[in-house]
């Protein structure tokens, strides 16, 4: 009989007091003597059941969660019925198949990139290499490196990142680049607020991202890699700088990778947290030592990027993709997804549903099947009011756009974008005019300042939304808003500028009676604007 | 060359210009305020965009390559509605002080504010920063007047390559700063000034300017630095006949930019001290007859410590006399004691031309290899 007791101890379920548990298991363990391994590994996904144990016996899995400290012993004595123990509550069991589809958040999810989180010890090369780790490497190593840039374009990936640019194009352009020195950066920047796609990636699986990395470099001819993790994100630094040093000695990493002849290894960098350095430039020109402000393109970092060398940038998740389009095949990756884009998309579903937490899904579901089939819907018998997506440079989309598909297009034709994964459910207690002003509280912040109507525009925009939550704006404030909001998002330089606006005019579009409710009645709706009460 | 169009005019444009470049060259103005033709571009003012044909939002002409076929429109409806509402932004953040301001009248802001009809914001005013910075002894720091176009960043770390100034912060916060916020002479700073020359606004000024009047009350006269014997092209701003401020312009020497003692060490041009005439000692004009009274006995070293007048031990005679005198005085020794009994100290302050002539006429002239200068040019 082999046994093993998994404990997620990412960031979120630390948060929980995963830590705790984990300690209390390995307690337990030695004090009943059961002849089990306890083992940390990353986060399922199902942060509203965290802390999350898993049980495995002979194949045979059970989940529950959450599994606070003092739920410990108790859980391994009724698990494998010691001192003829009761079983544990039935409202602690989360799944009980290996696949974990008998729960609902789980049901319609489609693991790709998310596949090894929660499953296997992130520590552990050789756990990744028993997940078929490094498969999509040797194949892509037997390949030329028109074929595996080939292979992209055909599983139709899209940079997961926000744009969705597709990255097998991005990959031709550094690829053709007379200059035989090219650098290749995973963007792991990761500063929208609530977004923890890539965090929980790297945390869970690092090794994944790094192959994802190598492959990219076989295809470009990338020299060296850097990543380029925030800072405040201790743990997934640790993971990938533990994986990098094992790739390096199990000969994934460095000269003559697997006796190919590829060179490649790779460098973290942290940032220092601010959000705009995950924009591209601005990103490479803090690895250069430089402020982090975004500058003109062209040139594209694909043409000229870090110290003037073409330079590939892509995000963690798209790295992460990459392995399975190898494995997996192109074809089998762009089926997965739609006509436009292949592959999956991880979201951060947070917000006033029932089951919170990273979920990854097709692209191309519905934006009802993610909140309603995977989410559970509202929470405590509240009504949906919206959904924002794309963090603060997405929007706002209401009830009746719930059918839109999740892919880059059809959320760009909303007004909204796909953004790199946020997705915020709101009821009917929050109020959309209080809402605008928070995300464009954080761009406003989080501006480099360099142009104009980047740093002075969302400041004014800001200005006047306070003033209608405080009771005191007129009809003409609603037209100036969008007056203004035209002119940053044409004029401003970088991303941030142009989409700094989003939520504010899809609000402005979808939830226009609010404001009028605000200026004409002096009346906020949802009752959360403190001076309209 | 590249040929496109712009404004439905044909234009040439030369290998690596912008289009701003190529606009500016046929004579078609663009709206700017971060750009300077000396420095790499800067994207951030965006009142020099442009229409692209083909390109579905407008363009920053500043940091657009000029390419073959290019189909370009500088202004448009759109256009001008973008760049009113973008400095419209811009003078929410900006005292109009224009009737008190040392800049007005070569103000760049005033200039656009002006043409765009732009007497006010229409926008909230909240000024970042009125930070007032007057630590040291040659340019003031006024952060409230600062658009922040980082020219003066620029123009530091790529001509001058001293980095002394970086912006700090982020969006309304941001401001250009020293390091730690030190002040500038605990900095790289050179006070070469040359932030001061290519600020657009008021918020970099010569601490000698201030209150010596304005853009129209000045004269600009352009000459040679007097300085050193590089021959920096300088152009000298006077104001009845004092001078104000000193720029470069463009000049071949040294292109636009100074160095410190150009920019603000010519106080000496106007100093009371300064010797304008030839000056010849007292006892030797005496025994040359050129004045009745005989020099004091005793004027060497005065027991109070003060040194005497150039008045009391000298007296003020014509060029000819005092270069006769010279030559006179210069040949009798040579006639006496031989060439190599004399020698040559040039300056540095001189021109090169100056000092290729005083090496002549000591080496061809007199006679003698020793001839130096400070310098060793
Ligand atoms: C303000 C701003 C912030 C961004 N932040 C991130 C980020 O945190 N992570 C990321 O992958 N891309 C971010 N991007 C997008 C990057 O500029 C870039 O497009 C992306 O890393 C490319 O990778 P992809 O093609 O794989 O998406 C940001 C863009 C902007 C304008
Ligand atoms: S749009 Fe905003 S963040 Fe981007 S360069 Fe301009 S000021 Fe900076
Ligand atoms: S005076 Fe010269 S050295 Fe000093 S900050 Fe200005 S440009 Fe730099
Ligand atoms: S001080 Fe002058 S040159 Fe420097 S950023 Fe401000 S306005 Fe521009
Ligand atoms: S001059 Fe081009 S953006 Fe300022």
């Amino acid at each position: 009989m082999r046994s093993t007791v998994k404990v997620g101890t990412s960031t979120c379920g630390l948060a929980t007091g995963a830590e705790a548990t984990f300690r209390a298991l390995q307690e337990a363990v030695s004090e009943t003597g059961l002849a089990v391994s306890t083992q940390r590994t990353g986060c399922l996904g199902a942060c509203h059941r965290e802390p999350l144990v898993e049980i495995v016996v002979d194949g045979a899995h059970v989940l529950y969660g959450p599994v606070t400290a003092d739920r410990a012993r108790p859980l391994l004595e009724g698990h494998f019925t010691l001192h003829g123990a009761p079983p544990p509550p039935e409202d602690w069991v989360v799944s009980r198949t290996p696949d974990r589809r008998d729960y609902a958040f789980f049901a319609p999810q489609v693991k790709v990139t998310t596949a090894n989180c929660g499953v296997i010890d992130p520590l552990s090369l050789e756990d990744y290499l028993a997940a078929g780790g490094y498969e999509g490497l040797r194949r892509a190593l037997a390949m030329s490196p028109e074929a595996v840039v080939a292979a992209v374009t055909d599983g139709r990936l899209r940079g997961r990142g926000g744009a969705g640019y597709p990255t097998g194009l991005k990959w031709k352009i550094c690829r053709s680049q007379p200059d035989p020195l090219k650098y290749l950066v995973c963007n792991a920047d990761e500063g929208d607020p609530g977004a923890f796609m890539d965090r929980t990636l790297i945390e869970g699986d690092p090794h994944r991202v790094l192959e994802g990395m190598i492959i990219a470099a076989h295809g470009i001819g990338a020299r060296w890699g850097y990543a380029y993790v925030r800072a405040e994100y201790p743990l997934a630094v640790k993971h990938l700088e533990a994986a990098i040093a094992q790739a390096r000695d199990a000969g994934y990493l460095g000269t003559d990778i697997l006796g190919s002849g590829l060179d490649f290894d790779v460098i973290v960098k942290e940032g220092a947290g601010a959000f705009v350095c995950g924009e591209e430039t601005a990103l490479m020109h803090s690895i250069e030592g430089r402020r982090g402000t975004p500058r003109m393109r062209p040139p594209y970092p694909a043409a000229s990027g870090l110290w003037g060398h073409p330079t590939n940038i892509n995000n963690v998740e798209s790295y992460a993709s990459v392995p399975s389009i190898m494995t997996g095949g192109a074809e089998w990756f762009s089926s997965l997804g739609t006509s436009e884009s292949g592959g999956t998309k991880t979201f951060a579903l947070a917000g006033a549903i029932q089951r919170t937490g990273l979920v990854e899904v097709p692209i191309g579901v519905s934006l009802r099947q993610v909140i309603f089939d995977v989410g559970g819907g509202i929470r405590d018998g509240h009504s949906f009011k919206a959904v924002q997506i794309g963090g603060p440079s997405g929007g706002c989309l209401p009830e009746c756009l719930l059918d839109t598909p999740v892919d880059y297009g059809p959320l760009r034709a909303t007004g909204a974008i796909m953004g790199s994964g946020g997705m915020v459910v709101v009821d009917d207690t929050t109020c959309m005019v209080d809402l605008a002003r928070y995300f464009l509280s954080f761009t406003q912040d989080e501006s480099c300042g360099k142009c104009i109507p980047c740093r002075i525009g969302t400041r004014k925009m800001l200005g006047i939304l306070t003033k209608i939550t405080r009771g005191e704006g007129d009809t003409a404030d609603l037209d100036r808003l969008q007056q203004v909001a035209h002119t940053i998002h044409t004029t401003s330089l970088c991303g941030l500028g142009q989409t700094a606006p989003n939520p504010v005019l899809t609000t402005l579009r979808y939830f226009r009676d609010e404001y009028a409710a605000h200026i004409h009645d002096r009346h906020c709706p949802a009752g959360t604007c403190t001076a309209l009460r | 060359m590249v040929a496109l169009t712009i404004d439905g005019r044909k234009v040439e444009a030369g290998a690596g210009s912008t289009v701003l470049d190529a606009a500016l060259a046929a004579g078609i103005e663009i709206p700017r305020l971060c750009h300077h033709p000396e420095l790499t571009a800067w994207g951030g003012c965006r009142l020099c965009l442009v229409e692209v044909e083909g390109q579905q939002a407008p363009v920053p002409s500043c940091g657009l390559a000029a390419a073959a076929g290019m189909v370009v429109i500088t202004h448009s409806e759109q256009l001008e509605a973008h760049r009113r509402e973008v400095l419209d932004l811009l003078l929410s953040d900006h005292p109009l002080n224009c009737v008190i301001c040392e800049k007005a009248g070569a103000c760049d802001l005033q200039r656009y504010a002006y043409e765009f009809g732009l007497s006010e914001s229409s926008h909230e005013k909240e000024i970042a920063r009125k930070l007032y910075q007057d630590e040291n002894a040659f340019l003031v720091r006024d952060h409230q007047y600062c658009i922040l176009c980082t020219r003066c960043v620029r123009v530091c770390e790529e001509i001058v390559g001293a980095s002394a100034i970086e912006v700090a912060q982020r969006g309304f916060e941001a401001f250009v700063a020293t390091p730690f916020d030190a002040p500038l002479v605990e900095t790289p700073c050179t006070f070469c000034g040359n932030c001061v020359q290519v600020c657009p606004t008021a918020a970099l000024v010569p601490v000698d300017r201030i209150g010596k009047g304005r853009e129209w009350d000045l004269t600009r006269t352009r000459t040679v630095c007097p300085y050193c014997g590089t021959g920096c092209g300088i152009e000298v701003a006077t104001r009845g006949g004092e001078i104000v401020s000193v720029s470069g312009y463009g000049a071949p020497a040294n292109g636009e930019f100074l160095c410190t003692k150009g920019r603000f060490g010519l106080g000496f041009v106007g100093h009371p001290d300064r010797l304008r005439r030839p000056l010849i000692r007292r006892d030797l004009a005496y025994s040359l007859g050129l004045i009745d009274t005989p020099p004091p006995a005793a004027l060497g070293r005065s027991p109070l410590g003060r040194s005497p007048a150039a008045g009391e031990t000298h007296v003020e005679v014509d060029w000819e006399i005092a270069l006769d005198l010279v030559a006179d005085r210069l040949a009798a020794v040579v006639k006496e004691s031989g060439p190599d009994a004399f020698a040559g100290i040039g300056s540095a302050l001189c021109t090169n031309e100056d000092n290729y002539i005083f090496q002549k006429l000591v080496r061809g002239v007199i006679g003698t290899n020793n001839v130096d200068l400070c310098a060793r040019v």
